[in-house]
């Protein structure tokens, strides 16, 4: 059986995907960074791979997005390496042809992409605001002692949600901690929230979007029912939640993955299985003194074997490794 | 032989070859601060007041890296407006006296105030008047001035050919540079000079887009008859002249077949751009694919990167759609999948 293997490193979120060669999603896996992205790679490829042996599994090509695509594609060999935007985006209209407004909210930060003819016409990610991502809602959660898996669930359980400023997370966690202190049910209160988040996120994210359905709602957020309702109230529109809302990104890294194979007809430049597993990776950075920039470099080797650097303005330390990182240019 | 410091910073970008070949001619020698890099820009910041844009940060640290040299001078002008019936920003009228307040001890500063919105006369008598902390001939520093408006006319039509104004100060002072090599994306590229040019401010924006095989048209490349002509279609002048510039550049770049998507590079803090950015953005949205994007001292190129490819991405992908190849958007066929996962 031919798979391919998406692979999405967020700062929250480790995604992996597995993908067959008629795109449905053969197995999938969602884990937390917790800072350590090399060792969640290592983590994820293992247990997304184990057994692919006896099963007649082989993994055909590559693709890494999210802000360690690049470290993805060192520690793999990716033949894709592509950015959230647009990984997203194919993923979404994978799913639903024709979709035309891609709502995506993560742990750290929100996007919101604009599709015509299946293709990204328009895309803004937010900038500084952290209330309308998904660190937000588990604050809140942790605040109000609630599992963040039951926060939709308690959400659209709410008649009357009550309203909370969503301007900034500083401010709507003040005014949710006074509208607690004034007995509004918690249900009420939890609502008023994804609403909150849902009115910040169109006001920042969305601002001056037009936001047309088909409408995709993606993430690790779109958990959270309630902010899918509260997306539909509040735009009127239909909010439709992929099965799969948690790995698009990997989902979209896979496809994107399958079609250079397609095209390319090279070998794939996946490292396979004994590269990733036995290898003792480690990431270090140190300040270069070589001019006045004093570039953070950072070093990725594994056990004695440098396999890549970046940071270096002036390429320096990259070129100076034998197998140029050309390989893993990404497209 | 009297010493001048310059920082490389804010309207360097936009004058250096006048004030270098000024000063040359009277016989002075020149100093310029290192490129920004990053004990600039943390010293800046040290030492500039909070609320101050990013580029005003970094000048401080520019002109506090020069502190340290052995000058007689420091050049820092008090710019008010370098043409008709238009200003510079207010933060650049008060940069002496920001320099003066913040960094203690500096050399005597040079703070000639150029203020070319009603008449050149003062500005004349001025410019003597720092002249003769050269010279006492008159005649030798009018000739001074001259040649280097001269020098600044060549340094920009250098620049017209394509380059940044950064690049065409390097030619201008001898330095070999290439021309650009073959491109498949055009885009037009807006921001103020010192952010865009200074490499640690724009994070390298013009020479990433470069890297990511996109010819870059700045507002320099354009006449500046055409510029002016599509800001005097707005209904009420901006009478800023970088803002104007910028918006007209805008206007034509959105108008042009060749252009494939506009960016404009804003810093976070700064007044005008929050103006000229969002007027822009409305009045270019239609027509062309539009990024803004917003840099601050604490942004990561992480971000940027992100962003300059998923645009690129999207340029791309929307010409291939056009042009009706049998491409799907993203590469081969995306609906030979069942759609099934
Ligand atoms: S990596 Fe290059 S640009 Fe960076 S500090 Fe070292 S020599 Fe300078
Ligand atoms: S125009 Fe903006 S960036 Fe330039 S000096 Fe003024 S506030 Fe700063």
């Amino acid at each position: 059986m031919n798979l391919y293997l998406g692979v999405d490193i967020g700062s929250v979120s480790s995604n992996f995907i597995l993908l067959d060669q008629n795109g449905r999603l053969y197995r999938k896996l969602y884990l937390r960074t917790l800072g350590n992205p090399v060792k969640a790679l290592k983590d994820g490829y293992a247990s997304i791979s184990d057994g692919l042996d006896k099963q007649h599994g082989k993994i055909r090509a590559v693709g890494s997005t999210g802000s360690g695509r690049h470290l993805a594609a060192v520690l793999l060999g990716a033949d894709v390496v592509k950015n959230e935007i647009t990984a997203h985006a194919v993923a979404a209209s994978h799913l639903f042809p024709g979709a035309k407004t891609i709502i995506e909210i993560g742990g750290q930060d929100s996007k919101i992409i604009i599709l015509r003819n299946n293709i990204v016409h328009d895309f803004a990610m937010n900038t500084v605001c952290a209330a309308g991502t998904g660190s937000f809602l588990d604050q809140q959660s942790a605040r109000l002692n609630i599992p963040i898996q039951e926060f939709g669930d308690y959400a659209v359980k709410s008649g009357h949600p009550v309203r909370i400023a969503g301007r900034c997370g500083v401010f709507a966690e003040s005014d949710m901690i006074h509208k607690q202190q004034m007995g509004f049910p918690v249900e009420d209160i939890i609502m008023g929230l994804c609403e909150a988040l849902v009115r910040n996120y169109l006001n920042n994210v969305g601002k001056g979007k037009k936001i047309e359905e088909p409408v995709v709602f993606q993430g690790g957020v779109a958990a959270n029912r309630g902010l899918a309702k509260a997306f539909e109230k509040i735009l009127g529109l239909k909010i439709n939640v992929p099965a799969h809302y948690e790995v698009m990104g990997a989902i979209g890294a896979a496809i994107l993955a399958r079609e250079q194979m397609e095209l390319s007809h090279s070998p794939t430049r996946f490292r396979g299985d004994n590269f990733v597993l036995e290898g003792n990776f480690t990431s270090n950075s140190h300040e270069c003194s070589g001019c006045p920039n004093l570039c953070e470099v950072v070093c990725i080797k594994r056990d004695n074997e440098v396999l890549a650097y970046w940071g270096d303005r002036c390429k320096k330390w990259e070129s100076s490794i034998k197998q140029p990182r050309d390989r893993l240019k990404v497209v | 032989m009297s010493r001048v410091g310059i920082p490389r910073s804010l309207f360097y970008y936009y004058y250096y070859p006048l004030w270098k070949s000024f000063f040359a001619d009277l016989g002075a020698e020149i100093l310029t601060s290192a490129p920004s890099n990053r004990h600039t820009v943390e010293r800046g910041i040290e030492l500039a007041v909070d609320e101050t844009c990013f580029p005003i940060k970094v000048y401080l640290g520019h002109v506090a890296e020069l502190c340290r040299e052995e000058l007689d001078y420091i050049f820092v002008p008090r710019l008010v407006s370098v043409e008709a019936r238009s200003y510079i920003c207010p933060k650049f009228m008060g940069l002496p006296d920001m320099v003066r307040a913040l960094i203690k001890e500096t050399p005597p500063l040079i703070d000639i105030t150029v203020d070319l919105s009603c008449d050149e006369k003062c500005f004349q008598k001025d410019i003597i008047r720092v002249g003769r902390l050269f010279t006492r001939q008159a005649r030798k520093i009018q000739l001074a001035y001259q040649h280097g408006c001269e020098e600044l006319r060549l340094c920009r039509s250098l620049a017209s050919q394509g380059f940044t104004m950064e690049e065409a100060i390097k030619m201008w002072e001898g330095e070999p540079m290439e021309a650009e090599s073959e491109t498949d994306l055009n885009i037009g590229v807006l921001g103020h000079g010192y952010s865009l040019y200074d490499e640690r401010i724009s994070m390298n924006l013009v020479k990433r887009l470069r890297a990511m095989n996109c010819k870059v048209l700045l507002p320099e490349h354009l006449g500046s008859e055409v510029v002016e002509a599509e800001a005097a279609t707005v209904p009420k002048r901006v009478f800023w002249t970088l803002g104007r510039k910028m918006l007209g550049s805008a206007l034509h770049m959105s108008q042009r077949e060749d252009v494939d998507g506009i960016i404009y590079l804003a810093c976070f803090g700064c007044g005008p751009d929050s103006l000229i950015g969002e007027i822009i953005e409305r009045k270019v949205r239609d027509n062309k694919p539009f990024i803004l994007l917003t840099v601050d001292e604490h942004s990561g190129e992480a971000g940027i990167i992100t962003r300059l490819e998923a645009f690129c991405d999207m340029l791309r992908r929307r010409r291939n759609y056009r042009s009706e190849s049998k491409l799907s958007p993203y590469g081969a066929s995306l609906h030979s999948f069942e759609n099934t996962v």
